[in-house]
C-alpha cells in the first residue's frame, strides 16, 4: 500500500476491490512494469492512484477509448481499465459496447455501486427502478442496464460479476479475467455506504450466490445474466475459449523508414473525401 | 499560355474520373497544372464540377478567367450553369459530343467508363501533347487506345493543338493537400492515427489506413470522435506519435480531450480539415471558419500552437514540424486546413523531402516524475513499460508525480509551469512568408489554403502597374510582435474565406494590428485570381 490520502468513504466497497486488485496484480506472471491502467472520473477511477503501476487517469466515460489506444500502441503490456458503472456504462455506454467489438486483449473492470456517488447520490444506468434520489425524488423511472447481458451479446469472450463482499471470489475471478486472452469484462458489486441504502452489504449477501461454472451456451449465460431480485448470481457467466483475439501491431520503437516513404510517394490520390 | 477546362455533371457520371486520370498523366508527361472540384454531400445526381488548369508556369488557384473548354457530361444542368463563362473562343462540348464519345467507349471497348479515358485523349490533343510521350504514359493498352481515339476525336472536330503549351522536364511530384499534410506526419514520425470519416478529412484517414499495410503504422477506425481523440492520447502516452483528423463537427466532440491533451500534457497532432458551418454545413464545401473554434476549445487554460499551411510544400512541413513541436513542448498542435487544400490537386516541383524526425525514448528510474516543475514548464517525458519508471498520469490536477492533489499552492506552481512553455513556443514561431514587392502601401494579409491565389493576384496587379504584397500566416498561434514587423505602417486588406474576419480580429487583439478592409468569401466556393485582382481594385480606387 502506497502512503496516500485516500479519498474514499470508510467502508466503502472500494477498498477490498483496492486490496484485491492490488494481491491479483502482484501475483501475476507479469511484471508489474508492464501494466497499465486507465481510468474515467468518480470514485473508482482514483483507484489507479492507490496501486504503484503506471496509469492514464482521463476524462469521465473515457477509461475505455484511452485503453484500446494504450493496448493498439503497446501490444506488451496489459492494459486494465477501472472505473464506476457511471463512468464504463453511462458516459462511456457507447464505448463500452464498440470496445468490446474490437476484439482487443484488454480487462474492462466496473467497480458497480449503482450510483453516483461522487456527485452525491443520483441514479445511475444500473440503479434500480422505483429508487428515489435528489435528482429523482418520485423514484427512478428508468430501466437499469444489464452490462453483462449487454457485453455477453455484443460479443465479449469473457464476461463475470463478483462481490466487494466476498474477496476469495473477487481475487478468483479477477486474476482469471487479467489472464484471459481477450476482452474481459467483470461487474463488482461494490456497496456505496454513503448513497445507496439499499444494495448494502447484508443486501447482498442474502441474495448472492456463487456459480459452479461459466455456462455453456451463450444465450443461457444472457439469460443468466437477467436474473436479479432475490437471487443474483455471481462468477464468470461466459467463457469463450474459442475466441479469437485480435493482435496489435509492432510499432513501438519501430520507426518508419525513409526508404519507405519515398516508396510511398506514389500512394495513389484518394477518391474518398 | 494556359489553358482552363471545366468538366461538369451530375455525380457519378465519370467527371471525377476525367480529373483523375488527366491529373495522373498530365503529372508523367511533366506538365504543370492546377486541379479541384465542387461537389454536392451526394453520390449519384445533383451538379458536381471539376476544373483544371494547365499552364507554362506553376500555376496553384483558379484564374477565374473565362474556359477555354466545358465539357457537360449531363443533358443541360452543366450546359444552362456554365456556358455563359465560357470563352469568345472557347469549346463546348455538350451531350450530342460526349454521347458520341459514349458510343465509341461502348461499341471499341465494351465500356462506358472508357468514355473519362477518351475525353482525356481529347483534352491532350488540345494543348498539343506530344503522342508519342501520351503513348508511352499510358497505364495498358487499353488505356492507350482510349487515349489515342480522343485524339481521333479531336482531329475529327478540329481541336488539335488549338492551345499548345509545353510540358516541364523537371523533377516533380503530384499531391492534394490531404496527400500532403499525411506525407508531412508520416515525416513527423506519426505512427498511430484514430478517426471516424468526415468530409473533407477522410482521405487523410484512408492514407494512413491505406499504407499501415506496409509500414509501422496503425490506424484506427473509432466508434466517434470523442473516441478518436482518447485513443490516439492513449497511443501517445504508450509511446507513439499520434494525430487524428476531422472536420469541425467531428471536432467539436474533441474539445474535451483537447483539454485532457492540455492537462495531461500528452503531445498529440490534431487536423481540423474546415468546411462550412455552423452545424452539419455545406459538407462538401470549405470554409475557413473554425479559427476562433480551435483557438478557444477546450476547458481551461494551456498552451497550444496552430499552423494553417497555405501551400502543398507548406503542408507536408508544418505537418512534419507539428509533430516535432508537440513532443518537445508536450502540448496539443493543430493543423487548420479546408476543402478547398484538401480537394485540390498540385504539382510540387523538385524533390519530395524525405527525411524523417525521431523521437527518443529515455529511460529513468523508479522515482520518476512525470510532472517535475522545470525552469521551460517542460516535464521529463517517457513511457509506460521501459524500465521501473511508472508514468502516472492524471486529468484532475496533480503533483508532480501525477497524483491527484487538491493543494492550492501546487496547483497555482502547476498552471505556472504548464503556460511557461508559452515563452518557449513564443521563440520559435513559423514566421509568416511575405510576397511581392513589401515596399508597396497596400499588404494582402491572408493565412492558410488562400496564400497561392493571394500571390498570384499581386502578381497580376503589379503587372497592371498597382503595387501590392502579401503576406501569408502559415502559424496563426501563437502570434508575437516580430511576425508584425513592418505591418503596422501599412494598408491592409485581410482575406479570409469566412464571414466575420476572424483572423483580421485576432490580428488586431494579439499585435494591434488595424486591418483596414476585408476581403471574405462565405458561400463555400474558393476564390479565384480573377475574383480577388477585382475586388483589391475596387478597395484601392
Amino acid at each position: 500500500m502506497l502512503k496516500q490520502d485516500i479519498a474514499w468513504c470508510p467502508g466503502c466497497g472500494d477498498f477490498p476491490i483496492r486490496s484485491t486488485l492490488e494481491k491479483v496484480l502482484n501475483e501475476l506472471p507479469i511484471p508489474g512494469q508492464d501494466i497499465v491502467l486507465t481510468s474515467g472520473i468518480g470514485q473508482a477511477a482514483k483507484m489507479p492512484h492507490y496501486l504503484p503501476y503506471s496509469y492514464f487517469n482521463g476524462l469521465h466515460g473515457r477509461s475505455l477509448p484511452l485503453a484500446v489506444g494504450v493496448k493498439l500502441a503497446r501490444p506488451d503490456l496489459t492494459v486494465i481499465a477501472v472505473s464506476g458503472d457511471g463512468c464504463q456504462y453511462g458516459e462511456g455506454g457507447n464505448h463500452f459496447i464498440h470496445t468490446i467489438r474490437r476484439r482487443l486483449d484488454i480487462t474492462i473492470l466496473a467497480c458497480d455501486n449503482k450510483v453516483y456517488a461522487l456527485t452525491k447520490g443520483q441514479s445511475s444506468p444500473t440503479t434500480d427502478q422505483e429508487m428515489k434520489n435528489a435528482l429523482d425524488p418520485a423514484g427512478n423511472l428508468n430501466l437499469p442496464f444489464n452490462p453483462l447481458a449487454v457485453a455477453i451479446l455484443v460479443g465479449a469472450p469473457f464476461v463475470a460479476r463478483t462481490f466487494a463482499g466476498n474477496p476469495q471470489h473477487m481475487e478468483s475471478v479477477l486474476r482469471e479475467a487479467i489472464l484471459f486472452k481477450g476482452t474481459s469484462v467483470v461487474d463488482i458489486l461494490q456497496p456505496c455506504v454513503s448513497f445507496n441504502k439499499v444494495n448494502t452489504y447484508p443486501w447482498y449477501r442474502e441474495r448472492v450466490y456463487t456459480l459452479e461454472e461459466p455456462l455453456k451456451e451463450r444465450l443461457k449465460a444472457i439469460r443468466t445474466a437477467q436474473e436479479w431480485g432475490d437471487r443474483i448470481p455471481i462468477g464468470i457467466f461466459w467463457r469463450d475459449e474459442q475466441f479469437v483475439c485480435r493482435e496489435g501491431k509492432d510499432t513501438f520503437r519501430k520507426p518508419v523508414t525513409e526508404d519507405a516513404v519515398a516508396r510511398l510517394l506514389n500512394t495513389k490520390c484518394i477518391m474518398m473525401r | 499560355m494556359e489553358f482552363n477546362v471545366l468538366i461538369g455533371g451530375e455525380a457519378g457520371q465519370g467527371m471525377f474520373s476525367v480529373e483523375l486520370e488527366l491529373t495522373e498523366i498530365l503529372s508523367r508527361l511533366g506538365y504543370r497544372f492546377f486541379a479541384t472540384k465542387n461537389y454536392m454531400s451526394r453520390i449519384r445526381g445533383g451538379h458536381n464540377f471539376h476544373m483544371v488548369r494547365v499552364a507554362d508556369r506553376p500555376v496553384h488557384a483558379l484564374s477565374g478567367r473565362p474556359w477555354d473548354m466545358v465539357i457537360a457530361m449531363d443533358s443541360g444542368e452543366a450546359e444552362r450553369r456554365h456556358r455563359p463563362s465560357l470563352g469568345e473562343s472557347g469549346v463546348f462540348i455538350g451531350a450530342d459530343r460526349v454521347g458520341q464519345i459514349e458510343a465509341e467507349a461502348k461499341g471499341s471497348f465494351q465500356d462506358v467508363t472508357a468514355t473519362s479515358t477518351i475525353l482525356v485523349g481529347l483534352i491532350l490533343a488540345f494543348i498539343g501533347a506530344n503522342p508519342a510521350a501520351v503513348r508511352e504514359a499510358a497505364t495498358d493498352e487499353t488505356v492507350r487506345s482510349a487515349l489515342a481515339k480522343g485524339r481521333d476525336f479531336a482531329a475529327r472536330w478540329e481541336l488539335a493543338a488549338r492551345m499548345p503549351i509545353a510540358p516541364n522536364k523537371v523533377d516533380h511530384c503530384k499531391l492534394d493537400g490531404n496527400q500532403a499534410l499525411a506525407l508531412g506526419a508520416l515525416l513527423g514520425g506519426c505512427q498511430f492515427v484514430a478517426g471516424y470519416p468526415m468530409t473533407p478529412a477522410t482521405s487523410i484517414l484512408h492514407y494512413f489506413a491505406t499504407v499501415a499495410a506496409e509500414i509501422p503504422v496503425h490506424f484506427e477506425q473509432a466508434e466517434d470522435e470523442i473516441a478518436a481523440l482518447n485513443m490516439a492520447l492513449g497511443a501517445s502516452y504508450a509511446g507513439l506519435r499520434s494525430m487524428v483528423a476531422t472536420s469541425g463537427g467531428g471536432f467539436a466532440l474533441m474539445t474535451e480531450a483537447v483539454s485532457l491533451a492540455g492537462m495531461t500534457e500528452t503531445p498529440i497532432v490534431i487536423i481540423d480539415a474546415q468546411r462550412p458551418g455552423p452545424a452539419t454545413g455545406l459538407p462538401t464545401r470549405t470554409e475557413q471558419g473554425d479559427l476562433n473554434f480551435v483557438l478557444h476549445a477546450g476547458h481551461g487554460e494551456f498552451p497550444r500552437v496552430i499552423f494553417a499551411p497555405g501551400s502543398i510544400e507548406e503542408a507536408i512541413a508544418l505537418a512534419r514540424r507539428a509533430f516535432d513541436v508537440a513532443d518537445r513542448w508536450q502540448v496539443p498542435v493543430f493543423i487548420l486546413t479546408d476543402q478547398y487544400l484538401a480537394d485540390s490537386v498540385q504539382i510540387m516541383e523538385g524533390r519530395v523531402p524525405t527525411k524523417m524526425l525521431r523521437r527518443d525514448y529515455p529511460v529513468f528510474e523508479a522515482g520518476y516524475r512525470r510532472y517535475e516543475i522545470t525552469d521551460d514548464g517542460v516535464s521529463p517525458l517517457t513511457y509506460p513499460g521501459l524500465s521501473e519508471a511508472r508514468v502516472e498520469v492524471d486529468s484532475d490536477e496533480h503533483t508532480e508525480d501525477g497524483k491527484i492533489t487538491e493543494d492550492l499552492d501546487l496547483r497555482v506552481r502547476m498552471v505556472e509551469k504548464r503556460l511557461r512553455k508559452l515563452e518557449g513556443l513564443h521563440r520559435e514561431t513559423v514566421m509568416p512568408s511575405r510576397f511581392g514587392d513589401q515596399k508597396a502601401k497596400t499588404i494582402l494579409i491572408s493565412w492558410g489554403s488562400n496564400r497561392l491565389i493571394v500571390n498570384e493576384a499581386v502578381e497580376a496587379l503589379q503587372d497592371e502597374g498597382i503595387a501590392v504584397a502579401s503576406v501569408h500566416f502559415g502559424q496563426v498561434w501563437p502570434l508575437t510582435p516580430k511576425m508584425a514587423r513592418g505591418l503596422s505602417r501599412k494598408r491592409l486588406i485581410c482575406i479570409e474565406n469566412n464571414a466575420t474576419g476572424q483572423f483580421a480580429q485576432l490580428l488586431r487583439r494579439e499585435l494591434g494590428l488595424k486591418v483596414a478592409q476585408r476581403i471574405l468569401k462565405y458561400n463555400g466556393e474558393c476564390f479565384t485570381v480573377a475574383e480577388l485582382v477585382e475586388q483589391v481594385k475596387k478597395i484601392i480606387s
